[in-house]
């Protein structure tokens, strides 16, 4: 099947080069071109994919690392301490050595798996007599991110392979190399590490995001696919998205929210990350025509108008980088919390001074309507461009407490309300 | 803001806030026994194919052992060694080798047109842009200047064939897999001689 999608790849993408155009429009060098049509730009997308429109005003701006080796018990104890929540609510630290810790997902025997980032490991969190016991369970994945967990099985998607693992509670220190039931997808790992989210009827929804900043995708990117992983069927559900690493499916209406990290080298306070929701089969947001809703791209508008797209349900902030969400169904938090959508920011890195790093809560109504945001959790960020952690994504427990994931702390937290 | 500040005022934050041990150097230096066989005294490697590790950027020392570890780097001489080591050891081995001197550059140039090369290839292929004006590296990047060419011309084989993939970004093995033999020449003599 993964033939069959590479051969229909005839579009010629572009993208161009910035030059040296600071914020008041200097000159433009002249547009470079990708071949996306050939069978190498799939496993070779373009080197400057991220810092390609780099200018010179934000040279020097580029993703920061991490502590290789997470924060230690000593720094997280002091971290925690920082972090600033609503009257009520408590964050403790749930698990550490969880080296860039990324998606979560509950077991049913109550394993909690999570996947990582570069790292390519992925991660069983038991409870040993309530000291969490943090176990690598499976080694050496490409950027092994998103992971789901359906009828005894693990999901992990990694990059470009849907893997999956039969009876994993039962067999954690011999999981085997899976079984690959999706794999129409490229390889590459620009933009390519994913997030999973599971529906009613077990079907996944799986983001592809493109392999550079700006420029048009090529033909099996940009968009959102819903996957059956009992036989390998997908459908596009939504077009025109950029880096959407994050989702959750409405327990009101049945339909999925997404978050998506807009375009990078415009400037500092533009534009917007959004939030999403797909309320037809087949919309497209905008991507990379229009942003934010509202803001035709200044190459790429191409003479659409903003208004052919479907607009975010709510713009959260540029540099924000929303990605693992939730919509919150526990009983444990107070009334006003019931469905209101809590969403990790994982912070800035193409911005002067970072923002983000935080939890957003941000109630709706069932279509969208009346969308607001506010604070729920902060205090990862000291200074202009230091993060003591950086929230990546967020799961419910059973007691309606909520586990947040940490990438560069190597962390999970518990945030937990009592009156 | 040079983002170089960053990973100085993390550091700081964490070890003044938190009163948890800062990276021990002289522990460190003990521990880097294990690497002086084949990274030589002082971090300075004497071994063809073996990089020098002196005055590399503390997190980018950290992140290949920690890649080593989990197995996204893949050696068979580097592999029993990190079976030896935990986080402790590898904060400590990263500040004792950024904090060694960095190997000088051999001098004179026997090639300076072909030094000159690498200079425009290194414009054209953006390596600035992570790898910092002077090549020094920073955070999680690479110190290029100074390293032995052989083992600069093996890194980029590496990344070029696909058989190093550069950590999180993956940016190295998307740059590597255009250069042509001629820029990885020049790239390789102009760097080392840097």
């Amino acid at each position: 099947m993964k033939s069959a999608f590479n051969r229909s790849i005839l579009a010629l993408a572009t993208i161009l080069i910035v030059g040296a155009a600071g914020q008041a429009g200097a000159q433009d060098k002249p547009l470079k071109k990708y071949e996306s049509g050939n069978k190498d730009f799939w496993t070779h997308p373009p080197d400057d994919w991220f810092l390609g429109d780099e200018t010179q005003a934000q040279k020097g701006l580029a993703p920061p690392a991490g502590p290789p080796t997470g924060a230690s018990d000593a720094e997280l104890a002091a971290l925690i301490k920082k972090i600033k929540l609503p009257a009520g609510f408590k964050i403790e630290v749930y698990a550490s050595g969880v080296l860039a810790a990324r998606q979560m997902a509950w077991g049913d025997k109550g394993t909690l798996f999570v996947g990582s980032f570069g790292l390519g490991n992925v991660y069983a969190i038991s409870d040993n007599g309530g000291k969490k016991e943090v176990k690598t369970i499976l080694k050496g994945l490409n950027m092994p991110t998103g992971l789901a967990f359906r009828d005894g099985a693990l999901y992990v998607i990694a990059v470009n392979r849907l893997i999956k693992y039969d009876d994993a509670e039962a067999n954690l220190d011999k999981l085997g190399g899976g079984k690959v039931v999706y794999d129409d997808m490229p390889s590459y790992a620009a933009h390519g590490w994913k997030y999973l989210a599971a529906d009613k009827d077990g079907w996944f929804y799986i983001p592809f995001g493109p392999p550079f900043n700006i420029g048009i995708p090529p033909t099996s990117v940009s968009q959102i696919r819903r996957v059956d992983p009992k036989t390998g069927n997908a459908e596009l559900v939504a077009l025109g998205v950029r880096n959407s690493v994050g989702g959750d499916v409405d327990p009101r209406t049945g339909k999925y929210w997404f978050t998506e990290n807009a375009r990078d080298w415009m400037s500092d306070d533009t534009p917007s990350d959004k939030l999403n929701m797909i309320s037809k089969l087949g919309e497209h947001f905008g991507y990379p025509y229009c942003h934010q809703g509202d803001m035709p791209d200044p190459k790429f508008a191409m003479d659409h108008k903003c208004s052919e797209f479907t607009p975010p349900v709510l713009n959260l902030g540029a540099h924000v980088a929303p990605l693992g969400m939730k919509f919150y169904t526990g009983d444990q938090f107070p009334p006003e919390y019931k469905n209101s959508i809590l969403i990790a920011e994982h912070g800035s890195w193409n911005r002067h001074k970072y923002q983000g790093a935080r939890i957003v809560r941000v109630t709706a109504d069932p279509d969208g309507k009346n969308a607001k945001e506010t604070e729920f959790a902060s205090g990862w960020i000291e200074g202009d461009q230091g993060y003591l952690g950086r929230p990546d994504d967020i799961i419910l427990d059973k007691d309606g407490s909520i586990l947040v994931a940490d990438d560069w702390a190597g962390a999970i937290y518990r945030i937990s309300y009592s009156k | 803001m040079r983002i170089v500040l960053l990973t100085l005022s993390f550091a700081a934050v964490l070890t003044n806030a938190a009163t948890a041990p800062a990276a021990d150097v002289a522990a460190g230096k003990a521990k880097a026994e294990l690497c002086s066989g084949c990274h030589g005294e002082d971090g300075i490697s004497q071994t063809d194919n073996i990089p020098s590790l002196a005055g590399q950027p503390d997190q980018f020392i950290q992140w290949q052992l920690v890649f080593f570890r989990s197995g996204a780097r893949k050696s068979e001489q580097m592999q029993p060694i990190v079976e030896q080591i935990n986080n402790d050891d590898i904060r400590n081995l990263g500040a004792y080798f950024a904090s060694l001197a960095p190997p000088k550059a051999t001098k004179p140039d026997d090639d300076p047109d072909l030094s000159q090369k690498g200079a425009q290839a290194a414009v054209g292929r953006r390596c600035a842009s992570c790898h910092t004006d002077t090549f020094a590296g920073t955070k999680a990047v690479a110190r290029l200047a100074g390293q032995r060419e052989e083992y600069l011309l093996k890194a980029m084989h590496d990344y070029k064939a696909g058989v190093r993939s550069g950590g999180g970004m993956a940016a190295m093995a998307d740059v590597a897999y255009p250069l042509s033999e001629e820029e990885i020449t020049a790239l390789a003599h102009y760097l080392a001689h840097l």
